[in-house]
């Protein structure tokens, strides 16, 4: 045999090789196949287009007969079930278009098969093949509900082989979904089985075990409960350990499988000493240079995320510090970066002071950079990053966010392929424009506020709505040369179709940003009077329609800070609130007083006050008008109301 | 600072140590577990016949690992794929560094032109697919630029001690696959004694080991 020479079967020679009749000849293309595509993503692909994988799958599927035929050539088709299923593994093997491929192949059920097969080694090959497609989220939904389909998975588990049984715990891990099924694996004593791989299982039996635990157990008090109650013995205190293991990814799983039950059950695992533990040891596992390394700051962010005290625990074993001398080593794996940067993000979503230590340890230039990686995950986890830290009002009325080495890029991003950027992008630079000081210049002159009206036109609504999000913070006390330029980008026609946008989020949106454009300066109130009061139209036209509450909220504000105006604008008001004469139908404005929610009677409170407020000549008029409509009984009603700003 | 060390004399050293028990089952199972985790069969199976101790895995997977070790020193892949085809299918990293042993082989024994082949078909697309082996792809591949390979800057890619690496982390990802506890316990012994006289140190003078390969008692080197 010719010695490390370069393979100089191409693989439509290989394929024809293997549709060979005789049984030595196909077992060495099988072979070969095999160690042409271990390992190499190119080569997969390459035979997958010309067709191996149901060249396979028809190969193994013929075998079955010889099995039961031929007893005398055994060894043969042993090797040929054996390479077969080895190739089929290797073409599952991370990589989902490989998976895809097998499924379709039909090579499914036979896999199955060679799981009863009496050659220990045929078993091994069948098992570790099933382990691969089961890895990705193709492989055919297990139905744990039905009887037989549990006591097949209870034999996996009970198998001495080690692939089979952690197949079976593979199984469990990427299929079980609900609580009837989580429920019904407790019900089948497939809690204790696993709990026994736990305490007396190898390494990988217990790693795998760990992972089928932690989807068992998740979102689940009530399974929950019951495994760590006394039936079956102390298996939150093996999991416990298990936290303390040598082996990194042991360690890791067993942390993600005590998060999963803290984050369902919130009673348990509640002493500082847990937590500061579970901090500490995933802080740690951020050396491994491994895969584990690059998982584990998933890992801390949902043990920490919303929760200001483990927030607080982690600022103190100094997380904010090593996540940073992480970010630091560069080069970083894509997933590793995107773990790192999330981690800063749910770090600074809360507390002040761990944005000041992450401004203090500029660990923003890291964060910066990370704007222009190649990878779109972790651009989106560099913009959500930036908007934790932008929460910090402190440093934002500082002006130190807005400049342009963060604007520019953020900018750039705008335009980003992927809507997700985009639309994180845009929640960065929302806080940002909120800027208390007087450089919003710089993010006009870097066209963003054009970016900003150009993306309000998306047809993404998540993109429409976030964008407006932005520009309605930008004019947020703006002065009012800064707001005509956006209402002029803008256009009245624009915003009042916006106003009246399918999507409640950006009717909301609209809503709000005219809000903020009128107020202020009573020039402002002219933007909704713009083409023929096109605006204004539309807004009362969505208070009549107004789908959820924040809407009327926002409407009526604008309408508030319109009738703060002079006599033309308060007949306007007027005009919307009723628009046919007279109109004996309950008007919105009834309603909205009549909601329970405080803020919607409010703002309706306040439209009134201004309509009528005595300064102003016509207020009697309006007010005669309100009384017809039994709107000032409404509101003497009110004076008890339980809500302290409208009693006021 | 030694007259505040306590003083232990070698008699009564001596007679502690005679004082503390150790079985000799222990000791015959530490040894098999070397023999085992570094894969002497042979001797393995030699000594679970003269004492008697059973090993804690199977002989027959020591064959098999050994055979691949073997294989592998000169870049074949085929039998730790034959083995379990997993163990490479997920660890790019050991993959890289076996095929890194073939193009060394090649360049080794002159093949150039099969060298470089073998670099652009099978090595240079991971490279691509992975950021972090590019670099020693890189220091590899410029072997192929220097007359005299054995003394240029990268010459070391030549020493047995690299075949030796790679045989070593392929030996260690089999264990692993079977789930075996990829270092043997010796080594860990011996750090464990070296911690605990370097702490004793501090505090007393007596009779220590300095050298292992003897391990005789001696005073301790200061």
């Amino acid at each position: 045999m010719p010695s490390a020479t370069v393979n100089n079967h191409r693989p439509s020679e290989l394929l024809s090789r293997l549709a060979s009749a005789e049984p030595e000849v196909k077992v060495r293309a099988l072979r070969e196949v095999k160690n042409q595509i271990i390992g190499n993503r190119t080569k997969k692909l390459s035979f997958l287009n010309i067709g191996a994988a149901p060249a396979v799958a028809d190969i193994l599927a013929n075998s079955f007969d010889d099995v039961i035929a031929n007893n005398c050539n055994n060894n043969n088709i042993n090797n040929i079930l054996i390479q077969s299923a080895a190739v089929l593994g290797s073409f599952a093997c991370g990589f989902d278009a490989g998976v895809q491929a097998v499924l379709d192949a039909g090579a499914f059920p036979n896999l199955l098969r060679l799981l009863a097969n009496s050659n220990e080694k045929v078993v091994d090959a069948g098992a570790r093949a099933l382990k691969m497609i089961y890895q990705s989220k193709l492989a055919p939904k297990y139905d744990f509900l039905q009887q037989k389909n549990m006591e097949f998975l209870i034999s996996l588990l009970n198998s001495e082989n080690e692939n089979v049984s952690g197949l079976g715990a593979s199984i469990i891990t990427h299929s079980c979904e609900t609580s009837l099924e989580q429920k019904a694996l407790f019900d089948a004593g497939i809690l204790r089985k696993l709990n026994s791989f736990l305490e007396g299982g190898s390494l990988s039996q217990r790693d795998a075990s760990l992972e089928s635990l932690a989807s068992i157990l998740k979102n689940n008090s009530e399974v929950i409960l019951k495994f760590s109650g006394p039936e079956i013995g102390r298996p939150l205190s093996s999991v416990i350990d298990l936290a303390k293991n040598r082996y990194p990814r042991t360690r890791l799983l067993a942390c993600m499988c005590l998060i999963v039950i803290r984050n369902t059950s919130p009673h348990f695992l509640q002493d500082v000493g847990i937590k500061t533990k579970l901090i500490r040891i995933l802080l740690e596992l951020l050396d491994d240079p491994g895969q584990v390394g690059d998982e584990a700051p998933f890992a801390f962010s949902s043990l920490i995320a919303q929760k200001e005290d483990l927030q607080k625990l982690a600022l103190e074993a100094n997380a904010i510090d090593k996540l940073h001398h992480h970010l630091q080593k560069g080069s970083l794996h894509p997933r590793r970066y995107e773990g790192i940067l999330l981690a800063l993000a749910d770090m600074c979503s809360k507390l002040e002071s761990c944005r000041s230590k992450f401004i203090s340890l500029q660990v923003l230039n890291l964060v910066t950079d990370a704007l222009t990686d190649d990878n779109a995950d972790v651009r989106t986890a560099a913009c959500i990053c930036l908007k934790s830290v932008t929460r910090s009002i402190k440093n934002l009325s500082a002006g130190y966010f807005m400049n342009e080495i963060i604007v520019i890029p953020l900018v750039q991003l705008f335009l980003d392929p992927s809507t997700s950027v985009q639309v994180a992008a845009l929640a960065a630079i929302s806080n940002i424009v909120v800027d208390f000081t007087t450089f919003k210049s710089i993010f006009v002159q870097c066209g963003g506020m054009k970016q900003l009206v150009q993306l309000a036109k998306s047809i993404e609504s998540a993109v429409r709505s976030n964008a407006l999000w932005a520009l309605k913070n930008f004019v947020f006390l703006a002065d009012n040369r800064l707001k005509e330029g956006v209402f002029s980008e803008l256009t009245a026609s624009l915003l009042s179709s916006l106003i009246c946008d399918p999507e409640p989020s950006v009717q909301e949106q609209a809503l709000a940003l005219v809000r903020n454009l009128v107020d202020g300066c009573i020039n402002s109130i002219e933007f909704v009077f713009a083409e023929d009061g096109l605006i204004l139209g539309a807004i009362g036209r969505q208070l009549q329609s107004a789908s959820k509450a924040e809407i009327g909220i926002q409407g009526m504000y604008a309408l508030c800070n319109v009738a703060s105006g002079n006599e033309f604008h308060k007949e306007a008001v007027m005009h919307q609130l009723f628009p046919l004469v007279g109109d004996k139908n309950q008007s919105f404005m009834s309603k909205f007083l009549q909601s329970n929610d405080s803020q919607l009677c409010t703002a309706t409170v306040w439209t009134i006050v201004n309509l009528t407020c005595p300064s102003s000549p016509g207020a009697s008029r309006r007010l005669e008008k309100l009384r017809n409509t039994g709107i000032v009984s409404q509101i003497k009603n009110m004076v008890n109301d339980p809500c302290v700003d409208v009693k006021c | 600072m030694a007259s505040s060390k306590k003083l232990i004399t070698r008699e009564e050293w001596e007679k502690r140590l005679k004082d503390v028990k150790i079985m000799k089952e222990d000791m015959n199972k530490l040894m098999m577990n070397f023999l085992v985790t570094e894969g002497y069969v042979e001797a393995a199976e030699k000594f679970r016949m003269e004492s008697e101790t059973e090993p804690d895995i199977d002989l027959a997977t020591i064959t098999d690992r050994m055979a691949v070790k073997k294989a592998v020193q000169c870049g074949n892949v085929e039998k730790v794929n034959d083995l379990n085809p997993e163990i490479l299918d997920t660890n790019p990293q050991l993959l890289f560094h076996l095929q890194q042993q073939r193009l060394i082989e090649l360049i080794r024994n002159g093949k150039v032109e099969e060298a470089l082949e073998f670099a652009q078909e099978e090595l240079a697309p991971r490279g691509e697919e992975n950021q972090s082996i590019l670099e020693e792809l890189e220091r590899t591949v410029s072997l192929l630029a220097f007359e005299d390979v054995s003394n240029c800057p990268v010459g070391e890619l030549l020493d047995v001690s690299q075949r030796l690496k790679t045989a070593s982390e392929v030996n260690a990802a089999i264990l692993t696959s079977q789930s075996h506890e990829k270092d043997p316990k010796l080594p860990s012994l011996l750090k464990m004694l070296i911690w605990a006289q370097n702490q004793l140190d501090e505090e007393a003078a007596y009779p220590g080991i300095n050298d292992f390969s003897n391990a005789t008692l001696e005073d301790r080197a200061v």
